[in-house]
């Protein structure tokens, strides 16, 4: 462990990429929606964490209003997300993946 | 008469476009006119422009319309060649074209798609006129992929017929490997040669290429490969004869004189490229030969009256092979103008008596047509003699230059020419005795139907068989008094190989032919109208009863146990064994690979988010695990 | 830079027009609009205007834009019967469609990858919701929610992949990535970056194994709609996949990895698995729409060739400008005739389209042309659009004679499947006579874009040479 983390920025990388598994291993094995939005909002905010590491490593500001960027993204998508499962919800009655599978082969 | 050869292909697509946007609206009469007209005046300016070769005047020359593509390293103008060979199948293909033309409107005149037909049909003669006056190979693909594409739509003309969808999907997926070998050749030509215009191309080869090294022969073996799928070659032939699901007159102009020579004519304009690649020659000369035999001896026991003639294309288009194999480009071309000639005299003259029959096709059901349909019964015993090599008739001359070549190479070949010549001859009669002598079998409402095609579609049929009467006296060799005016009159193009026997030879080879095929008349006239035998349905051999009236003639058993025992067991045995389960399941297996894959993996797609998303993960991680074996 | 503003000032009219009531005319202004946004657009021509360094016009953002305007022009020409019906409401999809085509713009004319990101975003965004724009509709909602969240997964795997880069380089702008790169060795997670942008943007433009998005949603989607994913959409994704590459990656390599990059190994994976994958399940479908949306997916396995030769050879451009109009024009073609067949028999099945070539031969016309130039035979555009392609990468790399004999493979079984709706079409069945109604201007928008398709079979350098002006 000690040879892992002997270069700060490595740290971060680590901690971003276990963040970033932890949610595309959330969106695989989750079946209700809601909390396949949040998983999809873990990865992004591993994103996040590891942009501002770097920004700050190459002393570059440009990673840091990247950042604001994909907050805004973020907040427009889950909006929409959260629209089209309201919609979805009204005719299935359901939250769940699996009410929707017709459209196949 | 130059400014004036861009009408030749416009005419009929002008035809096309008219008939394909206001066909369905003009009465029938009006259709047909636009159909035949078009093709006719395309022909009279052809027939200027050959006059024009003929005197001396034309000699090669390319027309640029305009550039095709012209940016860095690829040039690529829309342009036609006019020269000997060009000339020589634009008027094939418009003359022979126009007569169909003007067969069809009598042959079809009762169909309910007739508009339709004629759209199809002027589409093809546009798409073949480019496929042959193209100066480039990629204006050669163009019309090489329509008259496929126009092939593939008459095929499945009638949509009733049951068997149209697994004959249009052999002939679809036969051509596709042809085209797949055709691109690829076309590509590595233009990846050495870095054009693909014929002068540039056939200018450079000798630069570019030693003879006989491994890009040429990939190169000319993969255009061969295009060759074998659409002139019908072993082991890419069996479309051929599943494609007489299609309007007998589109079987006469498509399948028998224009688009299956397509594969000819390509070789033949690049006789350099062949030259310089002796194996892929020999590679030619055996496929060619291979299937003028197989094809042969399948038609032997054949019962359908197009099924026949489609074998007999088959194995004419093995000869047609065979000479150029031999490296006698002008004498297959040769070949290829006599037979467009007879062939679409048969098949035409087919249609005249399938039209008489009211649809029956089968020869086992004709019989004593002869005093019923006079014009057609002469000029099918026209057609029949021309075919079978009897001098003065057309094909004699072609066939026996090719097999004069044969010998030249090695007797053996010479023998073989002439087995499959003798086969030829004696399936030819036989359908021709069956249908036309003897006594009526069809049944008594075909009987009451019998009546003589109309002038529309004899007048077609007189014309052709004076063409295969004369047709031959283009190339009367020098034994005979000729001078080969067809070989001299195509040497600009193709050269003519030189034929090196002496003269008592020649006139002994042919006069052997001549003699065996005169024999093999006569045992199918014994066989077939002094003993009035008719073929039984196919598989069951012949019973013991009649066994013991074929002992009473030796000479009827030697040619039984000769003809109807072994052939016919070879010929059977090629047929189903082979043809039906080897390459029909090969062809189909192929097919049904491609559905099955296609049924298995759509498994994959679910429908359900969740495995989608696995998959694209698994995806990812496939990527990474290559980026991380690179790094 | 003022195409972007005046189309994004087109969206904000669409939208306010039933406050202002000017809902009937809204069609002209937006056609009017789009004119205009040409016009603006070709005044940029060989300006090389770089603005602020994050987005730079030349010729190839100009080119571009311009197909991408184009498209949308002919786009909104065709499909204004279908927002003429009380179904939808036409101001608010005019409104974000336009949107959408900003997104567009922006994604080929980006320098920074920041603008690449919002391009992305703002061009999917509005498209999640108009996939869902049926909302009584269960194949809509599904198609809405499908795309939605393989779409926002992918922006995840897509930034994270930008972030690496990032860290490699220190730079978002992509001409500094390249000389960043240099030739010094980058670090491992560098290579992991591009291989996720390669991800990235393969959901985009549905390359195999990321493609699975594409059937289903193109087929829940309002036809239209999905007429907008497949021709719009993928330029832009094209556009924007091709540009980055060509610029930052060109020699993101190993010095011990003599031939090509990391990536294009990578890119060479997926283009053997879209072309076989995509052909084969196309051949099987039953239903035209499934069918054109795999088709659309084996169609993205030749672009993607572009982009695996962007780095040696120059002119690949504009064999996928050309490459990009005529598959283009002919599915925005396809998907009219699908549209309005489907609106007659209810159907959009191939059976469907059984003796249309009887009841309506111009519509049989124009989709049998289009089918011909997507499945590559001469002279239609597409066509030439293969064979400069092929072309291109030969000339680029001869050992890769392997992978165009793929990819000639691939085309000769497209063409069994584009050719089985063709023979339906002329296929006769007494039970279905009854003609498709359709209107007299829109059969001849559909012959103009086929009469357009034909030219460029003819006059491919129209497109081809734009490249290298």
């Amino acid at each position: 462990m000690e040879n892992l983390f002997s270069n700060t920025l490595d740290g971060y990388l680590f901690l971003a990429s276990l963040l970033f598994a932890i949610g595309v291993l959330g969106i695989l094995i989750r079946r209700n929606i809601i909390i396949i939005f949040m998983c999809v909002e873990l990865m992004l905010s591993a994103v996040n964490l590891l942009l501002t590491a770097f920004s700050v490593h190459h002393n570059d500001p440009n990673g840091q209003v990247f950042v604001f960027f994909i907050m805004a993204v973020a907040a427009a998508e889950i909006t929409i997300g959260l629209a089209i499962l309201v919609m979805i919800y009204r005719n299935t009655g359901s939250v769940s993946i699996d009410s929707l599978k017709k459209l196949k082969w | 008469m130059l400014n004036l050869v861009f009408l030749i292909p416009l005419l009929p697509l002008i035809g096309f476009v008219l008939l394909g946007v206001f066909g369905s609206k003009l009465p029938k009469f009006v259709s047909g006119a636009i159909a035949c007209t078009t093709v006719l005046v395309s022909f009279l300016i052809t027939l200027t422009l050959l006059g024009g070769v003929l005197s001396g005047s034309i000699v090669s020359e390319t027309i640029t319309y305009f550039d095709w593509i012209n940016t860095d390293g690829i040039y690529l103008p829309m342009s036609f060649l006019i020269d000997p060979l060009s000339v020589w199948m634009m008027t094939i293909i418009t003359g022979v074209g126009f007569l169909i033309h003007l067969y069809s409107a009598g042959y079809m005149s009762h169909d309910e798609g007739f508009a339709r037909y004629f759209t199809f049909l002027n589409l093809f003669v546009f798409s073949m006129l480019m496929l042959v006056m193209g100066s480039n190979f990629v204006v050669m693909f163009a019309g090489w992929e329509g008259v496929g594409f126009c092939s593939y739509m008459l095929i499945g003309f009638w949509f009733k017929n049951t068997n149209y969808n697994n004959a249009a999907k052999k002939a679809f997926i036969m051509n596709r490997v042809g085209d797949l070998g055709f691109l690829i050749g076309m590509l590595l030509i233009f990846v050495k040669v870095g054009s693909l215009e014929y002068a540039t191309v056939f200018g450079q080869a000798p630069l570019v290429f030693e003879s006989g090294t491994t890009d040429i022969v990939v190169i000319t073996l993969c255009l061969f490969v295009g060759a074998m799928g659409k002139s019908a070659q072993i082991p890419l032939y069996t479309w051929l004869p599943d494609a007489m699901a299609g309007p007998t007159p589109v079987s006469a102009l498509i399948h028998a004189a224009t688009m299956v020579t397509a594969g000819i004519y390509m070789i033949v304009r690049s006789n350099v490229l062949y030259t310089l690649a002796p194996f892929t020659q020999d590679f030619i000369m055996i496929i060619g030969l291979c299937t003028a035999l197989f094809a042969a001896t399948i038609g032997l026991v054949q019962n359908d009256i197009k099924k026949v003639l489609a074998y007999s294309t088959v194995s004419q288009l093995g000869y047609m092979f065979f000479a150029l194999g031999l490296g006698a480009y002008t004498t297959g071309l040769f070949h290829v103008t006599t037979h467009a000639f007879f062939k679409a005299l048969l098949f035409l003259g087919s249609g005249s008596v399938i039209h008489a029959m009211s649809g029956e096709q089968d020869i086992r059901s004709m019989g004593g047509l002869r005093k019923k349909l006079p014009i057609t019964f002469l000029t099918f015993l026209i057609g029949t003699i021309a075919i079978a090599g009897i001098p003065p008739f057309a094909g004699f001359f072609s066939k026996d230059e090719i097999l004069a070549y044969a010998y030249q190479r090695s007797p053996i070949l010479w023998a073989l020419g002439i087995l499959g010549a003798l086969m030829t001859t004696f399936y030819m009669f036989r359908m021709f005795f069956l249908t036309f002598f003897g006594e009526f079998r069809g049944t008594e409402h075909q009987r009451s139907h019998l009546h003589e095609s109309p002038l529309i579609m004899t007048l077609p049929l007189m014309i052709l068989s004076i063409l295969s009467i004369a047709g031959g006296f283009l190339g009367v060799p020098h034994v005979l008094g000729g001078h080969n005016w067809f070989g001299h009159y195509l040497s600009g193009v193709a050269p003519v190989k030189e034929l090196a026997l002496d003269h008592s030879t020649e006139i002994l080879l042919m006069s052997i032919s001549v003699a065996l095929v005169l024999v093999v008349i006569i045992i199918a006239y014994v066989i077939y109208v002094s003993k009035k035998q008719v073929p039984v349905s196919e598989g069951s051999t012949l019973t013991t009863p009649h066994r013991v009236l074929y002992n009473k003639y030796y000479i009827d058993e030697l040619y039984d146990a000769l003809f109807s025992k072994t052939l016919r067991w070879k010929s059977e045995w090629f047929y189903k064994l082979l043809e039906k389960g080897g390459i029909d399941s090969l062809v189909n297996g192929i097919g049904k690979g491609v559905q099955w894959s296609g049924k298995t993996l759509r498994m994959a797609q679910t429908g359900n988010i969740s495995t989608y998303l696995f998959l694209m993960v698994l995806g990812i991680i496939l990527l990474l695990i290559i980026t991380g074996l690179l790094v | 830079m003022k195409t972007i503003i005046l189309l994004s000032v087109l969206g904000i009219v669409a939208m306010m027009a039933d406050i202002f009531k000017y809902r009937a005319v809204l069609w002209y202004l937006v056609l009017a609009g789009i004119g205009a946004a040409v016009g603006l657009e070709l005044l940029e021509w060989n300006q090389n205007m770089p603005y602020y360094g994050m987005l730079l016009m030349d010729n190839y953002a100009v080119a571009f834009s311009c197909i991408i305007l184009g498209l949308l022009f002919v786009w909104f020409l065709v499909s204004r019967d279908s927002y003429t019906g009380q179904e939808f409401n036409d101001a608010d999809h005019y409104a974000l469609i336009l949107f959408s085509s900003v997104g567009a713009l922006l994604m080929v004319s980006f320098v920074d990858l920041s603008l690449m990101f919002l391009g992305i975003e703002i061009l999917s965004i509005p498209l999640y919701i108009l996939a869902g724009s049926r909302k009584k509709d269960l194949s809509s909602n599904e198609s809405s929610l499908k795309y939605f969240l393989m779409g926002s997964f992918t922006t995840g795997i897509l930034l994270f992949g930008i972030t690496l880069v990032y860290g490699a380089t220190g730079t978002f702008h992509i001409e500094r990535i390249a000389s960043a790169i240099g030739n010094s060795t980058m670090p491992v997670y560098f290579y992991t970056g591009i291989a996720l942008l390669v991800v990235g943007f393969g959901f985009k433009v549905s390359a195999v194994p990321f493609h699975f998005w594409t059937p289903d949603v193109y087929q829940g989607a309002p036809t239209f709609i999905t007429a907008y994913m497949s021709t719009i959409v993928k330029t832009a994704g094209f556009a924007g996949f091709y540009r980055l590459f060509s610029t930052s990656f060109s020699n993101a390599r190993m010095p011990e990895l003599m031939e090509g990059t990391t990536w294009s190994i990578l890119v060479i994976v997926l283009i053997v698995l879209t072309i076989v994958i995509g052909n084969l399940i196309a051949a099987y479908q039953t239903n035209a729409k499934r069918m054109l949306a795999y088709s659309g997916v084996a169609q993205a396995g030749y672009m993607l060739m572009a982009v695996l030769v962007s780095q040696v050879e120059d002119n690949t451009k504009s064999s996928l400008m050309l490459y990009m109009a005529s598959y283009g024009l002919a599915t925005l073609a396809a998907f009219t005739v699908l549209y309005y067949v489907q609106k007659s028999k209810g159907s959009d099945e191939f059976e469907a389209f059984t003796s249309l070539g009887k009841t309506n031969p111009l519509l049989a016309a124009v989709l049998t042309i289009s089918m011909l130039s997507l499945a590559g035979i001469p002279p239609t555009a597409g066509f030439f659009a293969k064979f400069y392609l092929f072309t291109s990468v030969l000339k680029a790399n001869p050992s890769l004679l392997w992978l165009v004999g793929v990819a000639i493979f691939g085309s000769l079984v497209s063409v069994y499947y584009y050719f089985k709706l063709i023979i339906s079409m002329y296929g006769s069945d007494e039970k279905s006579t009854a003609e498709v109604p359709t209107n007299m201007a829109y059969q001849f928008i559909l012959v103009a874009i086929v009469l357009i398709i034909l030219f460029l079979g003819i006059q491919p350098g129209l497109i081809t040479n734009l490249a290298n002006l």
